[in-house]
């Protein structure tokens, strides 16, 4: 099973911007974030299958995992 | 402007200790009726900069500009960049005020500097764009005179014209583009005020060191702030940078807010524009203030290299591009181009034009029939007056149920049915619909945006905040080092004027700036029902989240309680 990354922004540096990862068992947003080479530090949001989300918080196989960089509306 | 006079007044007392949004609210609540017709004699439209203007504090020159607003019938302000609001600061002018209109009606030009003030006929500029009006202006006047002006749609009293005023050298419009106000200026008689640059001129300092101890360490906290400085999303990829994050999120207005998602965002993100305007010699990451360290201003480019518009932004991006089921920024720098030159707000205009596909005028994302919808406004006709008077007025004349608007503006780029946090601004707001009141959007991980519990109470602290923001001429995007530590403003000031202010002087300076919008807006005869998200958004799923706005009217109705 398999889950749905995709980086926003300058997060992203010489990893894809958009990948496919298999999952098995328990994951959360975190592991996944390291997976893929990510600073966790830079990220300043997360969306898992569009709902605003945690680092801390679990991944199911077949969700859409997205990563952003600190961003503000104006 | 009804005897074309001028006089200079010293600033009263009661006034001293406020500047832009909050001097606005106060000089309308106290000098003008407000029921009155806001295209009418007796509304006033003022300029004035925020109490840091002239001061040249990074991101701090903004000009705030108000009146009695045609579309919500209540308080309004809004800003811009440029260097309007630096100028005036520097002239040590703390507002302009334009008073009654002319009869028979003809158009003025205010030209001002340091040593004379003269109204003058707008001669050969009545008629022309905001582009053509600012070169020819800076022609006569100086390639280095800020002009701040209306376009056509102004000068026909179109109820979504704004007005735009230049920036530094050939740097073009910046807009105080909502509530209408252009339309205010163009029943004024005034096409465009022109502001010499000032030589020689700074502001007077209380206590200097003070001062510069302040300003100095808040433009280091926007330089090492992870969202603004040079590695940050807004330099890299100006306000554009959130069009990914709202998208997925499902707030991205889609369709005439039908939908919260587009298939084609990702050709409007602001990872493509970084992409497109590198690749044609365009601009990115320049500024729209003097001194302004973020920087997230840019120039669109056309394919042969040819610049289009700057700057796109994301409220644009969403309003006429998403909304409109446009997906090409191209076709958005072309939709901007021309809200700009005609002096139209951009998000006004792309809601309205967003009702107009739905009632069948065109077809989404048919970027030839929503030129030329748009076409007509700048013609004057009676079909682009519809369009040019805003979402609710086209609404009306249509007969759309689906209006995204507030207290009869419309709605800017966040769907407040996944945003709730938005949707209380726009429901509580003075101001109506507007994100610069309180955008809940950065405070992702203090409450959910998809729920109910704790919007009212992040809503009524982001509209302090804002109020603070747009009174003291700084941009939004310069809010995080203030919140973190509000002495820095307060040392600010106080270096500045030598007011003494402690952290409760602040804190009520803000709240003040709401309490008197809010007393404005009552005695206009605006209602709690005014107020409301539309009643659709409240029964109408929105995909893909199938939500609907549903915070409970109790939250709405209490908001200010402990104001």
């Amino acid at each position: 099973m398999a889950v749905d990354i995709e980086i926003f922004g300058q997060l992203v540096h010489n990893q894809p911007r958009r990948q496919s990862m298999e999952i098995q068992g328990p994951t959360i947003a975190r592991d996944l974030a390291r997976a893929v080479g990510l600073d966790l530090d830079e990220i300043g949001l997360v969306t898992i299958d569009g709902v605003q989300s945690g680092l801390e918080d679990a991944v199911r196989p077949d969700s859409r995992l997205c990563f952003f960089p600190y961003v503000s509306g104006g | 402007m009804k005897e074309a006079q001028i006089r200079w007044e010293p600033v009263p007392q009661k006034y001293e200790q406020v500047g832009g949004r909050a001097l606005i609210a106060k000089l309308l609540l106290d000098e003008i009726p407000p029921a009155c017709d806001a295209l009418g004699p007796h509304n006033k439209l003022i300029f004035a900069p925020g109490l840091l203007g002239g001061a040249s504090v990074a991101t701090a020159g903004r000009l705030s500009v108000g009146a009695k607003s045609p579309l919500t019938r209540g308080v309004k302000e809004a800003n811009a960049g440029g260097t309007s609001g630096d100028s005036l600061g520097k002239l040590g002018i703390k507002a302009i005020v334009v008073e009654n209109q002319p009869k028979p009606k003809q158009f003025c030009i205010l030209v001002l500097d340091a040593e004379s003030i003269e109204l003058i006929s707008a001669g050969d500029v009545v008629g022309l764009g905001t582009y053509a009006t600012a070169d020819r202006l800076q022609e006569r006047f100086g390639a280095d005179a800020t002009v701040i002006c209306i376009g056509q749609a102004g000068e026909y009293l179109m109820t979504g014209a704004g007005i735009s005023t230049t920036g530094e050298r050939d740097q073009r419009s910046n807009h105080a583009a909502r509530g209408g106000l252009g339309a205010v200026m163009g029943s004024k008689g005034l096409k465009a005020v022109v502001i010499r640059k000032p030589v020689g001129k700074a502001v007077k300092m209380a206590d200097e060191a003070l001062f510069r101890a302040a300003s100095k360490a808040f433009a280091q906290k926007l330089i090492t702030d992870p969202k603004l400085g040079t590695k940050g999303s807004q330099h890299l990829y100006g306000t554009a940078s959130i069009v990914g994050a709202v998208n997925e999120m499902g707030s991205l207005p889609t369709r005439n807010f039908s939908e919260g998602k587009f298939e084609h965002s990702a050709e409007l993100r602001g990872e493509k524009l970084r992409e497109l305007i590198l690749a044609r010699e365009g601009k990115i990451g320049t500024r729209c203030m003097p001194g302004c360290v973020i920087a997230c201003r840019n120039l669109f480019a056309d394919e042969g290299g040819k610049p289009v518009v700057g700057s796109i932004q994301y409220e644009t991006i969403a309003l006429v591009g998403s909304n409109l089921g446009l997906g090409k920024l191209d076709d958005v720098a072309t939709i901007n181009y021309m809200c700009n030159d005609f002096g139209l707000d951009t998000i006004e205009t792309g809601a309205a034009l967003g009702v107009a596909l739905e009632a069948g005028l065109a077809e989404f994302g048919d970027i030839d029939g929503i030129v030329g919808l748009l076409k007509q406004v700048g013609e004057g006709t009676v079909l682009g007056r519809m369009i040019g008077c805003g979402a609710s007025e086209t609404g009306r004349v249509l007969g759309i149920r689906r209006v995204p608007t507030c207290l009869g503006q419309a709605m800017p780029g966040y769907d407040p049915r996944t945003l709730k946090g938005n949707g209380v601004t726009y429901a509580t707001s003075p101001q109506g619909a507007d994100h610069t009141a309180g955008n809940a959007f950065g405070a992702r991980n203090e409450v959910p945006p998809l729920g109910t519990e704790g919007q009212k109470a992040l809503s009524l602290r982001l509209q302090i905040i804002a109020a603070m923001l747009d009174s003291t001429g700084l941009c939004l995007f310069a809010r995080p080092p203030i919140i973190a530590n509000p002495q820095l403003m307060i040392d600010m000031i106080n270096g500045i004027y030598g007011w003494g202010w402690t952290p409760a002087d602040y804190d009520r300076f803000n709240r003040d700036v709401l309490r008197t919008e809010l007393e404005f807006n009552r005695q206009a005869g605006i209602t709690k029902n005014d107020y409301k998200i539309p009643e659709y958004m409240r029964e109408e799923p929105l995909p893909p989240h199938n939500a609907v706005f549903d915070v409970p009217d109790a939250d709405l109705e209490t908001i200010f309680d402990t104001l």
